[in-house]
């Protein structure tokens, strides 16, 4: 990107590199072209699983097929004879005492492989599958790890779409906490207004009472100064002369 | 000789008997090409008989044997002397 801008401003400063400017770094990248051919032995492909055939345990069976056309499936044998019996004959193979040792030893060599070779070989291939199961046990516990990973993060992903549930309660839970202050408040106005207006009106009784009290007393006082001490003779006798009369009018009654 | 193939690149199997030396010329002879050859023909040998998950004995038996010929030839010049009849 920076690339282009300089060759740009370049071009614009002198004429003349104008067309390089264009070309520049696209050039560069056309010629270079990587990996166009097919990818061979991708995926790797496996092992053979076993190799090729020999008869003899020393000739490969190729040789036995390319003379089977000509000379059918003894052909190969009687060459072999054909050629043995030609050397000891013209003694190109030379008989010394290293033949006969040469003869024990690839005898014993024979018996010995005839005999153990398989189970040789089965102990081999034990051991070559142990190693190869310790391996695809490292590939599964991995891919096993990959796996348990890729379903954490599913679920947790899952979880993300479950999120609003948390936030309602939330915001059930904040609207409840407004609501309760609110009416805590409420009351407590209530209560204070009531107080004062309480104090008002008990204050107002108590004024009453105690004029009340006053007036009552301070009539009383000037009643009872008013009558004279005379008056109160008077009235007691006149009042004794009443209940006579009374008692007579009573008495009389029943008599009647 | 007519071939509808040029010969060099023909293998050794298809080759006809009258074409053998030009196609023998014909072969890479610099020291890259030497070594190629050895390499090529390692590896064709290690991965038929040794390069397999069940080899057989074939695989190592292959390799004394050769071994013993190739000796064998080489050594003939003093077993001559051992020959027990003089004329064959």
């Amino acid at each position: 990107m920076l690339s282009r801008v300089v060759l740009s401003a370049a071009a614009t400063a002198a004429p003349c590199l104008r067309n390089a400017a264009f070309l520049g770094p696209g050039v560069l990248q056309a010629t270079r072209i990587f990996h166009t051919g097919q990818p061979r032995l991708a995926p790797l492909p496996p092992l053979p699983e076993y190799g090729g055939k020999v008869r003899l345990g020393l000739i490969p069976e190729e040789f036995f097929q390319f003379l089977y056309p000509k000379t059918g499936v003894t052909g190969p044998y009687m060459l072999g004879t054909g050629l043995i019996l030609y050397f000891l004959s013209k003694e190109i193979y030379v008989i010394t005492p290293e033949t006969f040792s040469t003869i024990s030893i690839v005898g014993l060599l024979v018996y010995v492989i005839k005999k153990y070779g398989a189970s040789i070989g089965e102990f081999i291939d034990n051991l070559n599958e142990q190693k190869i199961a310790q391996l695809e046990e490292v590939k599964q516990a991995s891919i096993k790890q990959i796996q348990d990973a890729i379903e954490l993060e599913k679920a947790q992903q899952a979880l993300v779409q479950k999120r609003h549930y948390l936030f309602d309660v939330q915001r059930n839970n904040i609207a409840m906490a407004l609501e309760v202050t609110y009416r805590e408040r409420l009351h407590k106005v209530y209560k204070e207004v009531k107080n004062r207006l309480d104090y008002h009106i008990s204050v107002q009784n108590m004024m009453h009472r105690k004029e009340q009290e006053h007036m009552i007393n301070w009539v009383e006082k000037h009643v009872v100064q008013s009558i004279s001490a005379q008056q109160e003779k008077e009235t007691i006798a006149k009042c004794i002369a009443d209940l006579q009369l009374l008692a007579k009018k009573a008495q009389a009654q029943p008599v009647m | 000789m007519t071939s509808v193939m040029p010969v060099k690149e023909k293998k050794l199997m298809d080759v006809k008997l009258g074409e053998l030396p030009s196609w023998i010329l014909m072969r890479n002879f610099t020291p890259k090409g030497i070594v190629g050859a050895f390499q090529r023909g390692y590896y064709r040998f290690y991965n038929k008989y040794i390069n397999v998950k069940k080899g057989s004995i074939a695989g190592i038996n292959m390799v004394p044997a050769a071994y013993v010929l190739f000796s064998y030839c080489l050594s003939y010049k003093e077993l001559k002397h051992q020959r027990r009849h003089k004329f064959h």
